[in-house]
């Protein structure tokens, strides 16, 4: 049986905008499908990701692990990740690991993709 | 009704298991806990804590701990009562000294994928103790301290 995606991508104009699909992103199973999904959306170099965060409840530091391995391909290859509609709770762990420092945390998606788009257009 | 493995405390309200190094071996024994902790009116907010810091531990001895060997095994001890919640975990690897660990949020630190889980731990638990050689480590959740990050929402898990 083929098993949904955790992460359910779509071009906006340019920009990836990529929703979890999953309330927890704890143990194993659930780490390597998520870190599957997110190394798919490094095979475009230079790609600009907004990772929605809407619903997911629980993250470890496994989850914590595989974002950064994303952000590193993505900003190698000229890319960026973005975070959007981040759970209070979860927000909080990224503030007691300063990773609130590394990624670029926008309150909502619509928000995100205005300013990506905003930035496109400037340097183009 | 047959008693579920989750009822075998001893007469001091500790549960014992022995879990082999799975990762995916922690799930239920991570259900079995977070119920305990529903069944006392524990709130969202607790368990949140609880759960993250118990996976956390759970994943630093297998991972780091027993190195993923699967000859090696977990043993792993909780016990709920209606002030706290206590946790010990103990790996079968060669230890390490927690306070050694880098500090993950400076700079040069920042993007290493790893190093995060003691830290957490610490954050969302009162006490977390390691042994002398660092292969156990025993954690405390009060109920009358607050979780980080939540507001009183007073909802239970």
């Amino acid at each position: 049986m083929m098993k949904d995606n955790i992460i359910h991508a779509m071009d906006r104009d340019g920009v990836t905008v990529a929703r979890i699909r999953a309330e927890a992103i704890l143990n194993e199973d659930q780490v390597q499908a998520f870190g599957q999904a997110l190394l798919a959306l490094a095979d475009v170099p230079g790609r600009r990701v907004i990772l929605n965060f809407l619903g997911v409840h629980h993250l470890s530091s496994l989850a914590l692990g595989e974002l950064i391995r994303l952000h590193k391909r993505l900003a190698e290859s000229g890319g960026e990740l973005c975070l959007a509609d981040i759970d209070p709770r979860i927000w909080e762990i990224f503030a007691i690991t300063r990773l609130d420092r590394l990624f670029r945390i926008f309150d909502r998606e619509e928000e995100a993709v205005a300013v990506l788009l905003g930035e496109g257009r400037a340097e183009t | 009704m047959a008693q579920s493995p989750a009822d075998t405390r001893d007469s001091a309200g500790w549960t014992e298991e022995v879990l082999p190094t799975r990762l995916t071996a922690i799930r239920e024994s991570e259900r079995k806990v977070l119920a305990r902790l529903a069944a006392l009116g524990y709130g969202e907010d607790h368990c949140f804590a609880v759960r993250l810091a118990f996976e956390e531990a759970l994943i630093n001895a297998m991972k780091h701990g027993n190195r993923m060997d699967p000859s090696r095994q977990v043993r792993l001890a909780y016990r709920v009562s209606p002030e706290r919640v206590e946790i010990y975990v103990a790996d079968e690897g060669a230890g390490f000294r927690p306070d050694c660990v880098p500090d993950p949020t400076v700079d040069e630190n920042l993007q290493r994928p790893c190093g995060r889980g003691v830290m957490l731990m610490r954050s969302y638990m009162d006490e977390v103790n390691y042994s002398a050689n660092g292969t156990e480590v025993r954690m405390v959740k009060y109920r009358a301290n607050p979780v980080r990050g939540f507001p009183k929402s007073g909802r239970r898990c």
